[in-house]
């Protein structure tokens, strides 16, 4: 059964030119429980980017008020000008605008992608899975979860159905509470070498790891 | 460049790689992870490790730059739930849809559980943990 599967340098190329192809066209890294997340709250999500258009289309007003006033009194010529407009009502605007917006880019994540982008990234892995599952001849409709979940887990389907959602509320709750999965935290981070990125990476791998050999040896 | 359309289309192209991929590689087929999990198959380990060691030598040619994020207090325990649900039900939140894609129709369930965990998570942490719970990225 495993001679269908890829041999390990193909999958790793693979994962990696996934990664890498994300963060190169979207200059961010990519984490398939955050998008989950998001499209699950996507009343919120909605609700931020929103107000995200407004308070861009309020510093492009602030803005083209400053350059009006600026043309007006023959003020933006020069950097002598700067320190001449202690009244100026830009000024304010800009103080409180720059922080959220144009702070260094070292320090701060950049705007996070549109909702509808997230829910493609689900969809397309759906698609992705599907047409592999095709081509390789492994695609077959069942009802239970193959042979080794049958032999390490349970045989039994309500048993295995608990098991199921058991297992996903933890994985929801736990990547969430983490901050990212085995893509966030595991390939983008650290592949970035971010130090939360390879705790975490350890931590539920070692977990995985112990708790995977409680199923084959004890249970 | 990164116009929203090219965020579109990057975010299609990568859920289609991703999703052929992790089939491919067979994240998907419960034996195969415990195998990975026990050391009995390095296979798929490898393939997880090359690809982390590949984009680490990406990045760097690449200069990407690197956001600083501290440990806040919900990785570890985060961390350990997750491990422990993957171990058991196989799925990390991309994995039960490359399974349903795969024609394993009790993996509807586990997402079952993934939306209900990610939900909890939110109301939990905002109304009594008040943790600021960081990113996957973004």
């Amino acid at each position: 059964m495993s001679s269908t599967y890829w041999p390990w340098w193909a999958g790793a190329i693979g994962l990696a030119l996934t990664t890498v192809n994300y963060t190169l066209v979207t200059d961010r890294s990519f984490g398939v429980s955050s998008a989950w997340d998001r499209v699950l709250h996507w009343r919120r999500e909605r609700r931020i980017e929103r107000m995200d258009e407004e308070f861009t289309d309020d510093q492009a007003l602030a803005d083209a008020l400053a350059a009006a006033t600026a043309e007006h009194f023959g003020t933006g010529t020069g950097p002598s000008a700067e320190p001449a407009i202690p009244y100026g009502t830009s000024r304010p605007v800009e103080a409180v605008a720059r922080p959220a917006t144009c702070e260094p880019p070292a320090t701060t994540n950049p705007r996070p992608v549109p909702l509808v982008t997230q829910a493609a990234l689900l969809l397309s892995i759906f698609v992705g899975g599907f047409v592999a599952a095709v081509t390789s001849g492994r695609f077959h409709l069942r009802y239970d979860m193959g042979p080794g979940f049958r032999n390490l887990v349970t045989a039994d389907p309500a048993t295995m159905i608990a098991l199921l959602f058991a297992g996903g509320v933890l994985v929801g709750f736990g990547t969430r509470l983490a901050g990212g999965c085995s893509s966030g935290h595991g390939l983008s981070g650290c592949g970035r070498l971010r130090p939360v990125s390879i705790v975490a990476t350890t931590v539920f791998f070692g977990t995985a790891v112990a708790v995977s050999f409680l199923l084959w040896k004890v249970i | 460049m990164r116009t929203r359309g090219a965020i579109l289309l990057a975010n299609i192209i990568t859920g289609l790689l991703l999703g052929y991929t992790v089939s491919n590689i067979g994240f998907g087929d419960y034996a195969q992870l415990n195998r990975m999990f026990t050391f009995q198959d390095p296979r798929m380990l490898l393939s997880f490790a090359g690809a982390v060691v590949i984009i680490v030598c990406a990045f760097a040619l690449l200069r990407v730059r690197r956001t600083p994020e501290r440990i806040h207090a919900g990785v570890v325990p985060g961390a350990v739930l997750f491990g422990t649900g993957w171990a058991i039900s196989g799925g990390c939140p991309a994995i039960p849809v490359v399974q349903v894609a795969g024609g394993y129709l009790p993996a509807l369930v586990t997402i079952a559980g993934v939306v209900v965990g990610m939900r909890l998570c939110r109301w939990v942490s905002t109304r009594y943990l008040g943790l600021d719970r960081g990113s996957c990225g973004l």
